[in-house]
C-alpha cells in the first residue's frame, strides 16, 4: 500500500492510545512499540495507566512521539488501539474527528466512528493459529504489527526491541515475532487507504537508554552503600526494593562470599521504619521505600530519629492519596507530610529527583546526607517517575566518597573533640558528634523523651528548648548543601514557575505554551527540601512566580508561604491540580494561563 | 583496704551498674535490674559490647538503671524489636538484652514480638510482666489473668495471652518464666539466655507494687510466692568453670549446653520436664493456668535454628564495619551496567 500522495506527513509527532486489559500481556506488545521507536531514535515517551487489580480491568497505555521532547501525555490520541470490550464504547466516544482507530475484530463490538479512519484485524482468531493456549497473550503482538506497519517502524527496530523484552527466551522471541510478522502482512494485504502519521529515524544517541526510576533509585541506593533494606510491599514503591533484591548478589557480595547488605520484608512499615532506625544508630546504612499510606504509619518513628538524631533514609514513591485513594495514579500529594511528618515540631530533608539519573543520584547521596544530618532523609519520587521509563545516556558514577558524617570511631578521635556530649553542638553547625554501639566510647542511652547536652534524661524547659532549637539550625543549615535548582531564566524576568519532580516531564510543553501567548517564562525545579537560598533569589527576580504542582492544595506553595519573607509573598501564586494522570500540558497550561489573568 | 571482687574480665561490679531508679520503691521491675547487673558480671561479657533495648513503660525505662558503659536505645512503645532488628543487621556483633513490659509486648508490640521470634533474631527479650500499664497509671494490660484484679477497678474477665505459650507455638529457640522475686532462678535462667545463640524470651512475672500488688492480684508478691509451680532446679555453670569441677546434684539432673559453651543444669522437683518437648513444656503452662498457677524455669529449648543474620547469610564483618571499598562498587562496574541497559 502507498502513502496517499496528497496526505500530509506528520512525522515524531502523535500520541498513541493502546486500551487493553489487565493481566493481558499487553504491557509486553506495549514496551516493544515504545522500545522499538526509542531504537530508531525517535524521542519518546509511554505511560502505563494500570488499575489495582491483578487481572481484567482497564489499562492504558500511552506512548508519546515528539521530536520537540514532549514527555507528557498528549491531550489526545492520534491513534488509538481497542483490545478491551469494556472500554470500548467510551474509548471510541472520546476519540476526536480523524483519529485513526486499530481494532480487534474478534471482541466482536461495532466501530460505528465514520469520521475516524478505521483498521480492523481478527487478531484473537490469528494469534490462536499459531497457539491457542496462547491466543489471549499473544493477540497483542498483532496491534504491534499493525503499528509496525502503520507507522513505518523498522522491522530490525522491532526486532531488537522483542529481544531486549524477552532477554534469551528463545521460543517467546520466536512466537511473537511470528504473530507482529502475521500483523504486519495483515495489514499490509487488507488495509486500504494510509494515515498521516509516521515515525522518522533520527540520530540516536548512542548512549541513550530507557529506564525506570524506581530502578535507578535502586542502583544509586547500592552504590551508596546500603547496609539494610526494610520493606513491606505497597505499589508504586514495590519495585524498587525488588530492583535492590536483584541487583545486589551481582554487585555487592563480601570477600567471604556473604552478604553486605541486608534484606528484610518487615511485617509492617512500623517495623520497616524501627529497622532502618536501628541499622542507623548501630552505624549501618539503612533504608526502606514504600508509599504514602506506609509513610502515615512509620511517622511516629520518624520524629524519634528526628529527636534522637539518627541516620536513615526513607523513599516514597507517592502515588495518589488520601487513604488508598488510587493506589495506582501517580500524585504529588505527600510532599508537605513528608517534610513535617511526626508529632511536635520537626522538619526534614527532602531530596526530590525529577530525572532518572537525578533518581540514581539521591539513591546514593542520601545516605550521605542521613550521616552527615543524622537525621531521616526522604527520597521523593512518585508513581510517573518510578514506574514508567524514562531517557538517560548512563548514569553517572558517585563524584565524591561517602560521607560518613560525625562520627568517632576511636579514643583518640573523642579526646580530640573538646567538651564532648552526644548532642553538643561543638562545632557551632547544630551537628553534634555520636559514638557507635560496640565502641565502648563513652555510651548513652537513646531516647525519645527530652535529654540534655549529654544525652542524660532531662525536661528542663531551658534544655528542651535549647534542644529544638538547635535541631531546626540543623537542618536549616542543610539548605544549601543539598542539590540547588534548576533554573532557566529568560532575561525578561516577567513570569517564573517553580516546579518540582516529575513535573519535569511535562515542563518543557507547557512553557511552549505559554510562550506561545507571548508571555515570557522561567522555570525554576526545586530538588530539595528545605529549599535552597537560590530559590528565594528566584522569586526576587520575577514579577510573578507561579508554584506548579501535582496535587490539591499546593503543597510546596503552603511550604514557601511559611517560610519566605512575607514581602515576597505576592508574588507568588498555586497552580495545584491533580487526578491520577501524569500531568497533560494543556491542563496544566491554561490553569496557570487562568490564575495569570485573574491576577493581572 | 579491701579487696574488690573482680570478674572473669576483671571488671568490677560497678562496671556493670546503671543510674540511679526513679521508679517507685519495691517496684519488682528493680529487682530484675540488679540481676541483670549480676548476670552480666558473673558472666564477664564485656559491657562495650552490650546493646540495650527497649520499648516505652516503667519497664522500658530500665535500661537507664543498669549496665552504664553500654550503648542502648529506648525506643517507642511496642517497637523495640524492629529497632534490635536493624541493629543487629548492622553490628551482628553487638550482645542485645531486651527489656519490655507486658502493655509494650502482649498490645501495642504484639506484631513487633512475633516477627522477631519468627526471625529468630540473636537477643535477650526480657517480659517485666505486671499484669497492669504502670506507666499509665494502672490499667490492665493483655496478660492479666482472667478472675484476676487489680487494686483499683474491677476484676478482669478477659482471658489472659500467655507470652510463653505464644513464643512456644511460634517456634522460639529458648522461652523461660519466671519470677523477680526468684533471684537465683532468674539469675540462672538470664546468664542462660546470654549464652544462647538466637532469641531468648524470659517472661518475668514483676508486681506493679502501686497498682496490682493486692492479694487478688495474680501477679502480686504473695499470690506469686504461693502459687509459683518450679519446673526445675536451675544451676548455671559458665563456659570458663570447667564442669568437672562443679558438685554433681544428688537427685536426677538434665544439663543444656548453651552456644557460648555454658551449661544450664536443670535438677529435677517432682515431674520432670524436657525442654525440649514443645507439647510438654505447652501442657504444663495449660495445667498451670487453669489452677491459677505460675509455671517457673526453662520451659522450652531449641538449639537447632538458624538465626536471622545466617539465614540471610552476612559476611563476617559486622555490616557496620565495612569500609567504602566494600560497600561502593567500582566504576567499572556501573559503565557495564550502562552497557548492558544500552544492550551493548
Ligand atoms: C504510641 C503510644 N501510645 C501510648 C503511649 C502511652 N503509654 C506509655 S507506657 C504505656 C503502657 C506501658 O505498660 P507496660 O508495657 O506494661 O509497662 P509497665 O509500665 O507496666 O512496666 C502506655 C500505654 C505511648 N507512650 N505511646
Ligand atoms: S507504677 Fe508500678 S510498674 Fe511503674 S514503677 Fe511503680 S510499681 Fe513499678
Ligand atoms: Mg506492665
Amino acid at each position: 500500500m502507498e502513502k496517499q500522495e496528497t496526505m500530509e506527513r506528520i512525522c515524531n509527532d502523535f500520541t498513541i492510545n493502546i486500551a487493553t486489559a489487565n493481566g493481558t500481556g499487553s504491557q509486553s506488545a506495549n514496551l516493544i512499540v515504545l522500545n522499538s521507536m526509542f531504537q530508531m531514535g525517535v524521542p519518546v515517551s509511554g505511560k502505563n495507566l494500570f488499575p489495582s487489580n491483578i487481572s481484567g480491568l482497564p489499562t492504558w497505555f500511552i506512548i508519546r512521539a515528539s521530536d520537540r521532547g514532549y514527555q507528557a501525555p498528549g491531550d489526545k490520541a492520534h491513534i488509538q488501539v481497542l483490545m478491551n470490550k469494556d472500554t470500548w464504547q467510551k474509548d471510541l466516544a472520546g476519540l476526536e474527528s480523524g483519529t485513526v482507530v486499530i481494532y480487534n475484530e474478534d471482541v466482536k463490538l461495532p466501530v460505528d466512528r465514520d469520521d475516524c479512519p478505521s483498521f480492523g484485524m481478527p487478531m484473537t482468531k490469528m494469534a490462536r493459529g499459531i497457539n491457542p493456549k496462547l491466543a489471549r497473550l499473544m493477540c497483542n503482538m498483532y496491534y504491534v504489527g499493525a503499528l509496525a506497519h502503520l507507522l513505518d517502524i523498522d522491522d530490525a527496530a522491532i526486532s531488537n526491541a522483542l529481544e531486549r523484552q524477552f532477554k534469551g527466551k528463545e521460543k517467546a522471541i520466536e512466537l511473537n515475532l511470528r504473530a507482529i510478522g502475521e500483523g504486519r502482512t495483515y495489514a499490509e494485504e487488507n488495509w486500504e487507504g494510509g494515515i498521516p502519521y509516521c515515525v522518522e529515524a533520527r540520530d540516536k544517541n548512542p548512549d541513550a537508554f530507557l529506564v525506570e526510576g524506581n530502578e535507578a533509585v535502586a542502583l544509586g541506593s547500592i552504590f551508596g552503600g546500603i547496609n539494610m533494606l526494610s520493606w513491606y510491599p505497597i505499589t508504586p514503591s514495590s519495585s524498587l526494593a525488588e530492583s535492590i533484591i536483584e541487583w545486589l548478589p551481582k554487585l555487592r557480595e563480601g570477600d567471604d562470599g556473604g552478604a553486605t547488605c541486608a534484606v528484610i520484608q518487615a511485617e509492617d512499615e512500623l517495623a520497616a521504619a524501627g529497622m532502618v532506625i536501628g541499622a542507623g544508630w548501630a552505624g549501618g546504612r539503612g533504608m526502606t521505600c514504600t508509599s504514602g499510606p506506609g509513610i502515615s504509619l512509620m511517622s511516629e518513628f520518624i520524629g524519634l530519629a528526628y529527636f534522637a538524631e539518627v541516620p536513615g533514609v526513607i523513599w516514597d514513591v507517592n502515588r495518589v492519596g488520601p487513604s488508598t485513594g488510587l493506589p495506582t495514579r501517580t500524585q504529588q500529594g505527600d510532599l508537605s507530610m513528608l517534610y513535617e511528618a511526626s508529632h511536635g515540631d520537626t522538619q526534614h530533608i527532602v531530596l526530590i529527583p525529577g530525572t532518572v539519573d537525578e533518581c540514581f543520584e539521591y539513591g546514593w547521596r542520601a545516605f550521605d546526607y542521613a550521616e552527615r544530618f543524622q537525621t531521616i532523609v526522604f527520597g521523593f519520587s512518585d508513581l510517573d517517575l518510578g514506574m514508567n521509563r524514562w531517557s538517560t545516556a548512563g548514569f553517572q558514577y558517585p563524584d565524591s566518597p561517602m560521607d560518613r558524617g560525625k562520627v568517632l570511631r576511636t579514643q583518640d578521635e573523642l579526646d580530640a573533640v573538646a567538651n564532648y556530649g552526644r548532642y553538643r553542638d561543638v562545632d557551632g553547625d547544630g551537628i553534634p558528634y555520636r559514638t557507635l554501639p560496640g565502641s565502648g566510647l563513652d555510651p548513652v542511652l537513646y531516647r525519645g523523651t527530652g535529654h540534655d547536652e549529654d544525652g542524660v534524661y532531662s525536661e528542663d524547659p531551658d534544655v528542651y528548648y535549647a534542644t529544638v532549637s538547635r535541631l531546626r539550625r540543623k537542618i536549616d543549615g542543610a539548605r544549601d548543601l543539598l542539590p540547588a535548582p534548576v533554573v532557566r531564566e529568560e532575561e525578561e524576568q516577567q513570569i517564573g514557575v517553580i516546579y518540582y519532580g516529575s513535573v519535569e516531564n511535562s515542563i518543557t510543553e507547557i512553557d511552549d505554551m505559554l510562550e506561545s501567548t507571548g508571555l515570557s517564562v522561567s522555570t525554576c525545579r526545586v530538588r530539595a527540601l528545605p529549599y535552597h537560598s537560590e530559590v528565594e533569589g528566584f522569586i526576587e527576580r520575577h514579577d510573578k512566580v507561579i508554584v506548579l504542582e501535582i496535587n490539591r492544595d499546593g503543597q510546596l506553595y503552603g511550604i514557601l508561604r511559611k517560610e519566605l519573607p512575607v514581602d515576597l509573598l505576592p508574588r507568588l501564586h498555586s497552580v495545584a491540580y491533580t487526578d491520577g494522570i501524569p500531568p497533560r500540558a494543556r491542563v496544566y497550561a491554561d490553569k496557570i494561563l487562568e490564575v495569570l489573568e485573574v491576577t493581572a | 583496704m579491701s579487696v574488690m571482687k573482680l570478674n572473669v574480665i576483671d571488671l568490677e561490679k560497678s562496671e556493670y551498674t546503671g543510674g540511679k531508679s526513679s521508679l517507685c520503691p519495691g517496684c519488682g521491675h528493680d529487682q530484675i535490674s540488679k540481676i541483670i547487673i549480676q548476670a552480666a558480671w558473673e558472666n564477664g561479657i564485656s559491657p562495650e559490647g552490650i546493646a540495650k533495648m527497649s520499648g516505652i513503660g516503667c519497664s522500658s525505662k530500665t535500661p537507664a538503671y543498669f549496665l552504664g558503659k553500654s550503648h542502648g536505645f529506648n525506643t517507642v512503645h511496642g517497637r523495640m524489636p524492629s529497632v534490635t532488628t536493624g541493629a543487629s543487621m548492622a553490628n551482628k556483633s553487638l550482645s542485645f538484652i531486651a527489656v519490655s513490659g507486658d502493655g509494650d509486648t502482649a498490645s501495642i508490640g504484639i506484631g513487633q514480638f512475633i516477627h522477631a521470634i519468627r526471625r529468630n533474631l540473636d537477643m535477650v527479650y526480657i517480659i517485666e510482666n505486671n499484669g497492669v500499664y504502670g506507666l499509665t497509671k494502672g490499667q490492665y494490660s493483655a496478660t492479666v489473668e482472667k478472675g484476676s484484679k487489680k487494686k483499683k477497678g474491677t476484676m478482669n474477665e478477659q482471658p489472659p495471652i500467655d507470652l510463653c505459650a505464644m513464643a512456644i507455638n511460634l517456634g522460639c529457640s529458648f522461652v523461660a518464666r519466671s519470677f523477680s522475686g526468684s533471684k537465683k532462678q532468674l539469675t540462672a535462667l538470664i546468664r542462660a539466655a546470654m549464652g544462647h545463640r538466637g532469641m531468648a524470651v524470659i517472661d518475668v512475672i514483676s508486681p506493679c507494687v502501686t497498682f496490682a500488688n493486692n492479694d487478688e492480684s495474680y501477679k502480686s508478691y504473695n499470690y506469686v510466692k504461693e502459687n509459683d509451680e518450679v519446673l526445675h532446679m536451675l544451676d548455671y555453670i559458665p563456659h570458663f568453670t570447667p564442669i568437672e569441677e562443679v558438685d554433681i546434684p544428688e537427685g536426677e539432673y538434665d544439663d543444656i549446653q548453651m552456644f557460648d559453651g555454658s551449661t544450664l543444669r536443670l535438677e529435677t522437683v517432682g515431674d520432670d520436664h524436657d525442654p525440649s518437648d514443645a507439647v510438654s513444656a505447652l501442657s504444663a503452662i495449660h495445667h498451670a493456668e487453669k489452677e491459677n498457677k505460675h509455671v517457673t524455669g526453662l520451659l522450652y529449648y531449641d538449639d537447632s535454628m538458624q538465626t536471622a543474620d545466617e539465614e540471610l547469610g552476612l559476611t563476617e564483618t559486622p555490616l557496620s564495619a565495612l569500609s567504602e571499598a566494600e560497600l561502593r562498587p567500582s566504576e567499572a562496574e556501573l559503565a557495564s551496567i550502562n552497557a548492558a541497559f544500552r544492550g551493548a
